[in-house]
Order: C-alpha cells, then sequence, then structure tokens
C-alpha cells in the first residue's frame, strides 16, 4: 500500500469520525434545548394553576377552611415557583437559607409542594355536590373552569417535560457520548415528580358543562 | 402570564399520510380536527396525499398521487419518493405554521418525511395500535432520531398508548378521537333502514374485503340469529370486493335475503343509518386501537353489540355503554344479537348510559385537549416551524442530480 491510499483512508475515516461526533452533538443539542423549554413550560404551568388556585382560595367561593388550606397550599408553591432562580443568583438573594447543593435539594421539594396543593384541592373538591354549587355561581364556574384547563396543562407540560428528559438521558448514555464528552457542561436533565392526578369532580378538561362530565381522562 | 389571556389565532400545518383517494378513519379524523380549528378562528394547512382530480376541501394541499402499500395488515395508499419530499418543502416553506401536527409519523408516507424536513414545535398523533412490525425495527434507529425533534405526543387511545410505550418507548398523552356528537343525536331515522319488533335491523359499517373487521364473523352468525328471529335484517355498508353473491355462496339463497348490501354510502347516510337502526354491530377481530364508528353508533342512539378487544372495551365503559361478546366468535355473536335485541330494556339501559359517555369524545372536548397541547408546544418557542438543517443537504444533492438528468 502506498503512501497516497493510506492517506485516502485514514482521511475518510476521520472525516467519517467527525461527521459523526457532529451528528451525535447536534443532537445532544437539540435535546438539552428541548428540555430547557419543555421545563420552562411547565414551570409557568405550574405557577399558573397556583394562581388560579390562590384567586379560588381568597374568591370567598369556598367554605372557610378550605379557602384556608388551598390559599396556604397555593402560596406554598407560589413562593418556591418564584424563588427557583439559578443557584448564584439565590446566593446572592439570601445566602442563609440555601442549603448546600441548593437547587437540586429545592427542585424536590417543589414537586412535593406542587403534590400538596393538588391533594388540598382534591379534598377541597371532594363531594360532587359542593362541585356543582361552586359551577353554580358564575365567578365560581369561571374559576373552575380555569382551574381544571390549569391542571390540565400540568398535566401535558409535565408529560412532555419527563418524556423530553427521559430521550436526553437515554441520548447521554451512549459509551462514545460519554467517552468524549459531547454533553460538556450542561447538567444531567432531572425529571419532575408529582401527584398531578384528576380530581374526580372537576370535570373532563373542555367540557362545557359541568353535568354527566365526572369521568377522569384516561 | 395570566391564565385569563385571550387565545391568539395559530397557523397549524397538519399533515394526513393516508390518501383521501380512498377516505378512511384517520383522513376523517383530519379534516374534522381541521374544520374544528378552523371554526375557533385558527389557520389551518392540511398536506394530504391526492389525486389532482381528487375534489378535496380548499384548505387541503394535495401532495401528489398515492400508491397502495400493504403496511399494518391492510393495504393503504401513501405517497413517498424525492418528489414528494420537494412537494412537503414547498408547503412548510409556504405555511410558517405555528405548529406542526403530523399523524402517524412512523407511517412510511407524508408524517415521516414532515417531520424528517421540519423542525421547530411539532405535535405528533399516534394512531394505530399496531404490532410491531419487522420493516419498522430495522428502520427504527434511522427514524428515532426524527421521533426526538416531536415535542408532544398524542395517542388516540390508552391501547395507542401502550403500544407506543412498548415499541417505542416513551410516553403520550391521550386525546381521544373526536365525533360531532350532536350530529349524530340529532340525525333522522331513515323509515328504511328502521327496525320493528319484528323485523328488527342490524347494522354493519366498514370496508367489506378486509378480514380484520370482522364482516365474516357476522355473516356466519346471520343463519344462527335468523332460526331464532326470523325477520332480522342486516344492513351491510362500506365499499369493497364482498356482495351479494359471494354471501349467497356461504350463506344458501334464504339466509343471504337477510342481509342487504347498501355500498359506499355519505355521511348524512351514515348518521341516519345509524339512528334508525336498533343493534349496530362491530365485529372487528383486530387492529383496532379506537373505534370510533362505535362512538358515533353510541351518539346516534343505536346499540352497540362489539367485540370484547381492548380498545372497544374500553369505549364501551366495560361492557355498560354497549354489550361484548367474545372475539371472533360467530356463537357468541348469535347469542348475544339474540338476547340483545329480545330485550328493549337492556337495549334502552345500555344507550342512556352511551349517551353519557360520548360527551368526552364530542369535538368541543377533544379541540380544547388539542389545543392545549398546541399551546404548550408553542408557549416555548419563538420561531415558527422551519426547515432541519439536517434534512438539506440531501435533498440539495437530488437536486442536483435531477438537474444534470435534465440536462443531459
Amino acid at each position: 500500500m502506498r503512501w497516497s491510499e493510506i492517506t485516502v483512508y485514514v482521511t475518510i475515516v476521520v472525516a467519517l469520525a467527525l461527521w459523526w461526533v457532529w451528528v451525535a452533538a447536534s443532537r445532544l443539542d437539540r435535546l438539552h434545548r428541548k428540555v430547557g423549554t419543555s421545563r420552562a413550560v411547565l414551570d409557568a404551568q405550574l405557577v399558573r394553576r397556583a394562581t388560579v388556585a390562590a384567586e379560588l382560595a381568597t374568591s370567598g367561593v369556598l367554605d372557610p377552611v378550605s379557602s384556608v388550606l388551598v390559599g396556604e397550599a397555593a402560596w406554598a408553591a407560589l413562593s418556591t415557583g418564584t424563588s427557583e432562580l439559578p443557584a448564584d443568583l439565590l446566593a446572592l438573594v439570601g445566602p442563609d437559607d440555601v442549603p448546600v447543593g441548593g437547587a437540586a435539594l429545592l427542585a424536590v421539594d417543589r414537586g412535593s409542594i406542587e403534590s400538596e396543593l393538588s391533594a388540598t384541592l382534591r379534598e377541597a373538591m371532594d363531594e360532587p355536590e359542593e362541585v356543582a354549587a361552586l359551577r353554580a355561581d358564575p365567578a365560581g364556574d369561571e374559576l373552575v373552569g380555569l382551574l381544571a384547563s390549569s391542571w390540565y396543562r400540568v398535566q401535558l407540560a409535565r408529560r412532555f417535560h419527563n418524556e423530553a428528559v427521559a430521550q436526553t438521558a437515554r441520548a447521554r448514555r451512549g459509551p462514545l457520548v460519554r467517552l468524549l464528552r459531547l454533553a460538556g457542561h450542561a447538567p444531567e436533565p432531572s425529571s419532575f415528580e408529582m401527584d398531578d392526578a384528576w380530581p374526580e369532580n372537576l370535570g373532563r378538561p373542555g367540557a362545557r358543562s359541568g353535568s354527566a362530565e365526572t369521568t377522569p381522562p384516561r | 402570564m395570566s391564565p385569563r389571556r385571550a387565545e391568539r389565532p395559530l397557523r397549524v400545518g397538519i399533515v394526513c399520510p393516508y390518501s383521501y383517494d380512498v377516505p378512511g378513519g384517520v383522513q376523517f379524523h383530519v379534516r374534522d380536527l381541521a374544520e374544528a380549528l378552523i371554526a375557533r378562528g385558527h389557520e389551518v394547512s392540511v398536506l394530504v396525499p391526492a389525486d389532482d382530480e381528487t375534489p378535496i376541501p380548499e384548505y387541503m394541499t394535495a401532495a401528489g398521487r398515492a400508491i397502495p402499500v400493504r403496511y399494518n395488515g391492510a393495504v393503504a395508499r401513501m405517497t413517498f419518493g424525492p418528489v414528494t419530499a420537494a412537494r412537503v418543502r414547498k408547503w412548510l416553506a409556504a405555511g410558517e405554521f405555528d405548529v406542526l401536527h403530523l399523524h402517524e409519523p412512523v407511517t412510511p408516507s407524508l408524517g415521516m418525511l414532515a417531520l424528517w424536513i421540519a423542525d421547530g414545535p411539532i405535535v405528533a398523533t399516534f394512531h394505530t395500535a399496531l404490532i410491531r412490525s419487522r420493516p419498522l425495527q430495522m428502520a427504527y434507529p434511522l427514524v428515532r432520531q426524527s421521533l426526538e425533534k416531536i415535542s408532544a405526543r398524542i395517542a388516540v387511545s390508552e391501547d395507542a398508548r401502550r403500544t407506543l410505550v412498548e415499541h417505542m418507548g416513551g410516553d403520550a398523552v391521550v386525546i381521544p378521537n373526536g365525533v360531532y356528537v350532536d350530529g349524530f343525536a340529532q340525525a333522522q331515522p331513515d323509515p328504511r333502514w328502521t327496525g320493528s319488533p319484528e323485523r328488527p335491523t342490524i347494522a354493519f359499517l366498514g370496508r367489506l374485503d378486509e378480514a380484520r373487521k370482522g364482516l365474516p364473523v357476522l355473516l356466519e352468525a346471520v343463519p344462527r340469529v335468523l332460526a331464532e328471529i326470523p325477520g332480522a335484517r342486516f344492513l351491510v355498508a362500506g365499499r369493497g370486493e364482498t356482495g351479494p353473491d359471494e354471501v349467497r355462496e356461504l350463506l344458501g339463497e334464504e339466509a343471504a335475503a337477510a342481509v342487504e348490501f347498501l355500498g359506499g354510502i355519505s355521511d348524512d347516510e351514515k348518521a341516519s343509518l345509524l339512528a334508525s337502526v336498533d343493534v349496530y354491530c362491530g365485529p372487528q377481530t383486530g387492529g383496532e386501537s379506537f373505534g370510533i364508528v362505535l362512538v358515533e353508533a353510541m351518539s346516534a342512539g343505536a346499540t352497540v353489540v362489539a367485540s370484547d378487544l381492548g380498545a372497544f372495551s374500553r369505549v364501551l365503559d366495560d361492557g355498560e355503554a354497549g354489550v361484548l361478546f367474545r372475539t371472533g366468535d360467530s356463537e357468541d355473536l348469535a347469542r348475544t344479537l339474540v338476547r340483545v335485541l329480545r330485550d328493549p330494556e337492556l337495549r334502552a339501559a345500555v344507550s342512556a348510559h352511551a349517551l353519557e359517555v360520548v360527551r368526552q369524545y364530542d369535538w368541543a372536548t377533544v379541540t380544547d385537549q388539542v389545543l392545549a397541547v398546541y399551546e404548550m408546544v408553542v408557549a416555548g418557542r419563538r420561531s415558527p416551524v422551519g426547515e432541519d438543517p439536517s434534512s438539506v443537504r440531501g435533498a440539495r444533492l437530488l437536486e442536483l442530480r435531477r438537474g444534470r438528468g435534465e440536462s443531459r
């Protein structure tokens, strides 16, 4: 084999390898961006749901005990939702409150706080008659409708986000991807776990009348 | 972001994989979805395989002639090839869509092409509960990267979702197929098809020569039903090679007289057929992921008797909103039909429950859910659907080659 031939082969192999690296890197980049946007969308929807819950609590359409408890849970969700700043910013805002490895701990916390909000709201809407009475009042009907639509969007956004996380994790697991550190400094994305089970009496999202639609989405 | 903000009108591009020349379930779904979205003030363009002569609604763009291909146990008409790819590219560029909604993106047709070419907010709906096909398994590594471009996946039923989870990994949200419930509920019965206690009517709808639609199962049950209820009439609607001659051969002159072939019928005729008959029979033997026609029959007030496929029992609320029989078992079907036809109270109870169940499939509900998905997908992105740079190289190469071919 002459040198010229060897050069040609080596060039081809190197070109193929570079091409593969380029494809893998752009795929990872796309997935990381996807996870970033889906997480932002999920955060926005969680805030939206908590806002509606807070409105529901302060509107006076619920009984006083439910109002207080829903309000408490909604406020807790809203304050974690907005304080979820990047670690360095958080350190500036309140250095005392941030434990070591703050971001991860906060994320765990947020899931359980949102789950608590879900549980409290479900409890407050436990009785079908209760919801029917809420719906009878125009202001209450609007709020219940908004709650249903924002709750449904939380479910959607969370599914889509966790799906994106799973795809990214799969792409990052490849041996060559790890060897070449193609993921760079992008942090390993984590799925968002919370209890967002549908309240039985809320009616299906989008259903106009609240009469027969008590079937939860399957 | 205020929860009360008004929905801004979206530019939606929908891609239908199957040909509009021979309409089927997915095509109707795409059409109805497009019309429901347009009715809410959104701008919709649908890309669909269709002959240039085939009349299509004005919001649709024909992507060229479709060729019959055997896929997933049925003959489907699909479009593919470089010319089609170029048309998809042109349609995408002209549309500047806020969101691209693909149907059946793993079917080797327009959806798969569009997914390869496009980049941006993409929603995909999976309709089939398909058994893992070997060709798909082979092509999967190639398709997977494209599939990662999908921001939101919708499955039309729990069964379609399970197929997706098991065969491709990943999850999807379940949004059922829509039905214009009120259109069927208000349909006028037609005296030609209305049954009487002595002469009850049983309807079947679907392609006649496709075995999995289950016409043979129903035909085999005909003599057994006639033995108990001699006046029963079986109304068979749909296109296909099977006709009166085959039935006469199969069942004999006497029984064949009870089977009436209506041929292909229009949407209005379908609604009034379903509103007229006593029982709608869904004897499908498999490959069904949803059963839209069952929902239509339920909306129109017919009592549904269907095989106990997973998808069907879910739609029929585990037999509360319709009566189930053992899939593929003609004897059981005959017994069930006789039982249902002789028991008006059972029919009334089942139909009443069915009318409650179908509300969740009404387009009013389904469109809201689809729009919520669009909203989630669009929220994260600033730019509309564009071209995926990695698909461009291939196209440039093709153009170059074609250019050279023409110059020769």
